[in-house]
């Protein structure tokens, strides 16, 4: 028999020096909190019963989030401002819930939802810089596809596909700003850095990237976009 | 204070597992402070962030009025190379405050093959490796942990050494300093004043003397008692247990809330140090246990607690503990472990109560494969306590169990060595028999053996360690006794275990040593991948030390040996007679089970046993 569970949607942020933490200790941080908060959470059955938590697409060491999402089943109800007061005063500053909300039971994971991810790249770099990259942007989406390593492996990314908009280049006295919109796929997401850099490494830019923020999450639904929460 | 941070942060992107040097965890405590203690755990942060002393000692330097805690790790290989590579200086985590800025250097010695590790952390803060070449303004260095009752080897490298336990000493120390500070002493007289601190040992004040050759003992100056006593906490209940502690996000190892429910076991194994050194037995109350525990819990949001000690099964109400915890902790997912268990003690009562219906592995340690010999390192456990206890846990459903063993014990002859392989068999056939024929094939003996290292202040601290070659020679018998099918055993390497010995009973000689490995390339030796044993050897070549007359060398038992100047409140005497009896394979009781035996830890320290309730052997 199922027992009844509320499944609580909390959007948090991984920012400042936290933006070093790794995918789990992400995890594991945001557990540690919610049992802190004393949440009434629901727990697994099987073997090695743990806590009932999902958590939307990882992001890489050193890549901060500004709106990152995990779903957590609670076996009672808890008003949802009360649960948001008491997640921020078990939380540290840097991985920090900022809204929640209760969503269906029925509605597919996180992971499966949240398709479309919104980054800022920053870079510093010669004066050259912005339109240098916008050119190069521009040579890289009309070839089609892009061919990435990462850790010794080759993924293709089709373009069309993955950006679902053009990169979009700003400049704030001597820092350059790409803001990139990129589908996640089933295979993986295009990593905003292999994006910058294959640009860069194009026209031989005189730039470095010095932070990456993932901006938003959002998910994809009958080709618009929403909020997942 | 200088704030590093803005130094620190691009150096971050290079290097492996940035976290450890990022702080922001939860139960961090960050505040003004005029007076700044750096906690250094001389390993890396993973290692150093589940000791439980540490915890212990942030708590009770954080709880003194204007003194700011803060820890300190090693930084691994690559940071540290990045550090050098742009002039960044060793900084405490909390405040970002350089190591050298700060009043007080607190450091642990927890395990001999961390020493090289503390000259690391010395050299990245800027700090002169050794006491007699700091100036007034460098922060004194205190070592202190389970090192420090022969604290020789790292004597020249400390301004003090606390012997025993820190709780009460800890503000002592803060406080002899800030009158020194305020009184404008030099630091010669500061450190004259610490040692007027019980259990603070000044090296600077002994003189080690020697005759031809041969050390003789050594000179205290008229400031310096001629013998430091240990500091002993008479009741563990006085402080609780760290509550609000600092929570990592990376994964370390003991990732976990611990409440220590006992401190000193009585058990009296003749080959273990901390049974000898953490005299007498004080346990915590059932009550301020599950009291601790779950404001830990609550506190940390971790999802295991463990009872941690010496030897927690012994604890007079741990029956009553784990029921009370494990009725509270219901539904949660939230665990309770114990860190290993006495074959004696286990039962099935409390393995259940342990893992809310998980099965891991169980963990025994008879140590030795003949009763003799058992006998005769007094591991008063016998062959039918093994027997019943495996029979016991695989009738339960358990399928697997590591039993720890040794080599190189004294009197040990090859019956013993082939002893263990036999001994191991009829674990596994008693195991089988109780295991349905299905499951038999998921059935798993681990074999963990390491090789006997004699430490000081237990009977065995005269004998000789068995040279290299023979603890070879052992080791491929023992394989050769050891079945096959169904037992995984391994060794511990024995060039760790032969460096070992020579850093835990070397003299103050073994100094040069320590830093003439540490210069070529020796840290991180503690992780076998970076251990290179051609590091010390050069290192022993070019000292002129030669490291077998440490290591595998007979003492007399009338000879002076480096640590005789340390107390550890037993006495020699005891010791001695407990090398007899050993010698005579005659054992000895546990005086918190029977009576007394004399081994002078109460009356020195004016201290006595502490039981919860009675123990029932």
């Amino acid at each position: 028999m199922a027992d009844t569970t509320f499944r609580l949607r909390v959007r948090y942020g991984k920012t400042g020096r936290l933006r070093f933490l790794s995918h789990l200790e992400v995890v594991h941080g945001l557990e540690r909190a919610a049992r802190r908060a004393g949440l009434p959470y629901a727990v697994t059955k099987g073997f090695s019963p743990h806590m009932k938590i999902s958590f939307g697409p990882a992001l890489p060491v050193g890549t901060a989030g500004l709106g990152e999402y995990l779903d957590v089943w609670l076996r009672s109800y808890v008003a949802s401002e009360d649960a948001l007061a008491l997640l921020v005063g078990a939380s540290a500053d840097g991985l920090a819930p900022e809204a929640v909300r209760y969503v269906p039971d029925r509605e597919a994971s996180l992971g499966a939802i949240l398709t479309i991810a919104k980054y800022d790249v920053v870079l510093e770099g010669g004066p050259a810089l912005p339109e240098g990259l916008r050119s190069s942007f521009a040579a890289i989406i009309a070839e089609g596809v892009l061919a990435v390593e990462h850790k010794g492996k080759q993924k293709i990314f089709e373009l069309a596909s993955t950006l679902p908009k053009e990169p979009v280049v700003s400049t704030d006295g001597g820092r350059t700003t790409v803001g990139l919109t990129v589908r996640i796929g089933e295979r993986g997401s295009l990593r905003p850095e292999a994006l910058v850099t294959a640009a860069l490494t194009r026209e031989a830019l005189d730039g470095r990237i010095a932070s990456v923020t993932r901006t938003e999450l959002l998910v994809e639904e009958d080709g618009s976009w929403r909020a997942p929460l | 204070m200088s704030d590093l941070w803005s130094r620190v942060e691009p150096l971050l992107a290079g290097v492996e597992r940035p976290t450890r040097y990022i702080n922001s965890e939860w139960g961090a405590r960050h505040g003004d402070a005029d007076y700044r203690v750096a906690l250094v755990y001389p390993d890396a942060y993973e290692i150093g962030m589940a000791n439980q002393a540490l915890q212990i000692l942030y708590d009770r330097f954080g709880a003194i009025d204007g003194v700011a805690a803060e820890r300190v790790f090693v930084p691994w290989t690559d940071m540290a190379d990045a550090m050098r590579a742009a002039a960044v200086p060793l900084y405490t985590l909390e405040s970002c405050t350089p190591v050298s800025a700060c009043d007080l250097v607190g450091i642990t010695l927890p395990y001999e093959l961390t020493y090289q590790n503390i000259l690391e952390v010395l050299d990245l803060a800027g700090i002169p490796l050794r006491a007699a070449d700091r100036a007034e303004n460098d922060p004194l260095v205190i070592g202190g942990g389970p090192c420090a009752f022969n604290p020789e080897p790292m004597a020249p490298f400390f301004d003090a050494i606390l012997v025993g336990d820190g709780e009460d000493a800890a503000a002592e120390i803060v406080s002899a300093h800030r009158l020194a500070i305020a009184s404008g002493l030099s630091r010669a007289e500061t450190l004259a004043a610490l040692a007027r601190v019980p259990g603070v040992y000044v090296p600077a004040l002994y003189e080690p003397q020697y005759e031809d050759g041969v050390f003789v003992g050594v000179t205290a100056s008229a400031d310096a008692p001629a013998v430091v006593r240990k500091r002993v906490l008479a009741d563990l209940d006085t402080y609780r247990s760290p509550i609000c502690t600092v929570v990592p996000f990376m994964d370390v190892v003991h990732d976990r809330a611990g409440v220590e429910v006992l401190r000193g076991c009585a058990r009296g194994c003749r080959f273990c140090q901390a049974g000898m050194v953490y005299r007498p037995v004080r346990e915590r109350s059932a009550d301020s246990i599950v009291r601790d525990a779950t404001a830990a819990l609550q506190c940390t949001g971790y999802d295991e607690v463990s009872l941690t000690s010496l030897s927690t099964a012994d604890h007079s109400q741990l029956e009553d503990v784990l029921r009370r915890l494990s009725r509270r902790l219901e539904g949660t997912g939230v665990t309770v472990s114990l860190p290993s268990l006495r074959v004696d003690a286990f039962n099935v009562q409390v393995a259940r109560l342990l893992g809310g219906g998980k099965k891991t592995g169980l963990t025994f340690a008879p140590e030795a494969g003949t009763q003799r010999l058992r006998n005769v390192i007094n591991k008063n456990v016998t062959e039918e306590d093994l027997l019943r206890t495996v029979t016991q846990a695989f009738s339960a459903g358990w399928r697997r169990v590591k039993l720890y063993f040794m080599i190189g014990l004294p009197t040990e002859t090859d019956e013993d060595i082939t002893g263990i392989g036999e001994l191991v068999g009829r674990v596994f056939r008693a195991a089988r028999e109780v295991t349905p024929p299905g499951e038999r094939g998921g059935m798993r003996v681990a074999v963990s053996v390491s090789t006997f290292v004699p430490k000081a202040h237990t009977p065995f601290q005269w004998e000789a360690q068995i040279p290299l070659e023979e603890v070879r020679r052992r080791q491929a018998l023992l394989r050769a006794s050891m079945p096959g099918k169904g037992v995984d055993l391994s060794y511990h390497d024995s060039d760790v275990s032969f460096l070992e010995g020579v850093l835990s009973r070397g003299g103050r000689e073994v100094a040069d040593v320590i830093e003439a490995a540490w210069r070529g390339g020796a840290r991180f030796d503690a992780w076998t991948e970076e251990f290179k044993p051609q590091r010390w050897a050069a290192a022993f070549e070019e000292t002129g030390i030669d490291p077998t007359t440490i290591a595998n060398r007979v003492r007399r038992v009338d000879e002076t040996l480096p640590w005789d100047h340390i107390s550890v409140g037993v006495t020699r005497a005891y010791l001695r007679i407990e090398r007899d009896n050993a010698l005579a394979a005659q054992t000895t009781v546990d005086c918190t089970f029977d009576g007394c035996t004399g081994c002078g830890v109460c009356g020195s320290s004016l201290v006595a046993n502490i039981l919860a309730g009675e123990r029932r052997g």
